[in-house]
């Protein structure tokens, strides 16, 4: 095809050259028409560059564009990655705080914060389902003739190893903490006078039964209670009140026992 | 162009750029409300230093808690870094941390990940 029409134009080209054509009638027409198809040839080049220019502009972009939309995805996976290992820091940072902010540094068990929450959400139930709680308050007897005799270290080990005893020995449901100092508070929830003094009565049992050594020496100790059931519209803190007088009982009665509350005294 | 310094909240961190010792320090957490005004100061500054300043840049990083927008402006930052050092210029990042967080290790090490500039995670005490 393309050889036909070099071998055309070659012809062409050659009559229209020829003196001899110059007379013919068609001369004229045929030089007009060779010199139109000429311009055609050049247009239709012409717009191939450009249109060839322009393709490959467009292709550059695309390129380029999808180069860039690949790296902000990428970006963007990265800072969510990022983001998502910051936001379980600060989800682990917060149970951290929230467990060092309800429990007691030195024995680990609930601090008088978490007793607090937990006395007033017991009070709330009460008032609510009239299930009444009783509070036990305890204190290590004599506790600071061993601070004075073994010092703090040993003293504070005493606590620690009581602290597990209490928590390990109390019910389930109970919630045994450090009130403060040597004295500890158990809340026995849903439990009466009676019930709750067997509970406290075997926790005492088990203290008893506590060596802590130091050196060649094992030291026992020994702890008073006083136990107080909540009366139905009574605000937990004078039940407390009622425990602590209790406590106060046993204390002078000697020391080593339980005392039970009575309902009206404060 | 010169010094800078703009001082630490609660919630946005202490960032100071000495010019003359190319020196870009940040400490603190972020997560302020304006980030993109408070980063692109810091952004501005660190594109006019590489530009103008013709000697190495080092970054200070003592950073806690980042929110997302935050991340974003520091992946932006390593990315002026990076384009920088792959341009022959002197740029290194030292990100401190304290030893009672090693998890801050893992954060910067997903930062460092894709600089091949001097990137140091160390501890500070």
């Amino acid at each position: 095809m393309i050889r036909d029409r070099t071998a055309l134009e070659e012809r062409i080209a050659s009559l229209l050259e020829a003196p001899a054509q110059a007379e013919n009638p068609l001369y004229e027409p045929l030089s007009q028409l060779w010199e139109a198809h000429h311009d055609m040839m050049r247009r239709i080049d012409r717009i191939s560059r450009i249109s060839d220019a322009y393709q490959s502009i467009a292709k550059q972009r695309e390129m380029s564009l999808a180069e860039r939309l690949e790296k902000q995805l990428r970006q963007l996976e990265k800072v969510a990655r990022i983001s998502d290992r910051y936001q379980q820091m600060m989800h682990d940072l917060n149970k951290a705080l929230r467990q060092a902010s309800t429990h007691d540094a030195l024995t680990g068990i609930a601090n008088r914060r978490l007793l607090g929450e937990r006395l007033k959400e017991e009070a709330d139930r009460n008032k609510r389902y009239g299930r009444s709680f009783s509070i036990a308050m305890l204190d290590v007897d004599l506790f600071k003739r061993i601070n004075d005799q073994h010092g703090h270290d040993v003293g504070d080990r005493m606590l620690v190893e009581l602290a597990s005893v209490l928590e390990t020995e109390v019910r389930e449901q109970d919630l045994c903490g450090r009130w403060g100092g040597e004295e500890f508070l158990i809340l026995l929830p849903e439990t009466d006078l009676d019930a709750a003094q067997q509970v406290i009565e075997r926790v005492r049992e088990r203290v008893r039964e506590l060596t802590v050594r130091v050196d060649t020496e094992l030291l026992m100790v020994t702890v008073s209670a006083g136990i107080a059931q909540q009366i139905p519209g009574e605000s937990y803190s004078r039940t407390i009140s009622r425990a602590d007088l209790a406590l106060l009982q046993a204390k002078r009665l000697g020391r080593d026992r339980c005392e039970l509350a009575s309902e009206t005294a404060v | 162009m010169n010094d800078f310094s703009i001082a630490g909240t609660q919630s946005s961190p202490a960032i100071r750029g000495d010019w003359a010792q190319g020196l870009l320090a940040m400490q603190g957490d972020s997560y302020p409300e304006n980030s993109y005004e408070l980063f692109h100061q810091v952004f501005t500054w660190i594109e006019a230093y590489l530009a103008d300043a013709g000697r190495p840049l080092h970054l200070e990083l003592r950073l806690l808690y980042l929110n997302t927008s935050s991340i974003k402006a520091m992946m932006d930052i390593f990315d002026l870094l990076e384009a920088a050092h792959l341009a022959g210029k002197a740029v290194s990042v030292s990100w401190l941390y304290d030893q009672r967080n090693e998890r801050v290790v893992e954060l910067a090490e997903e930062f460092k990940e894709d600089c091949t500039f001097p990137f140091d995670v160390v501890s500070h005490d």
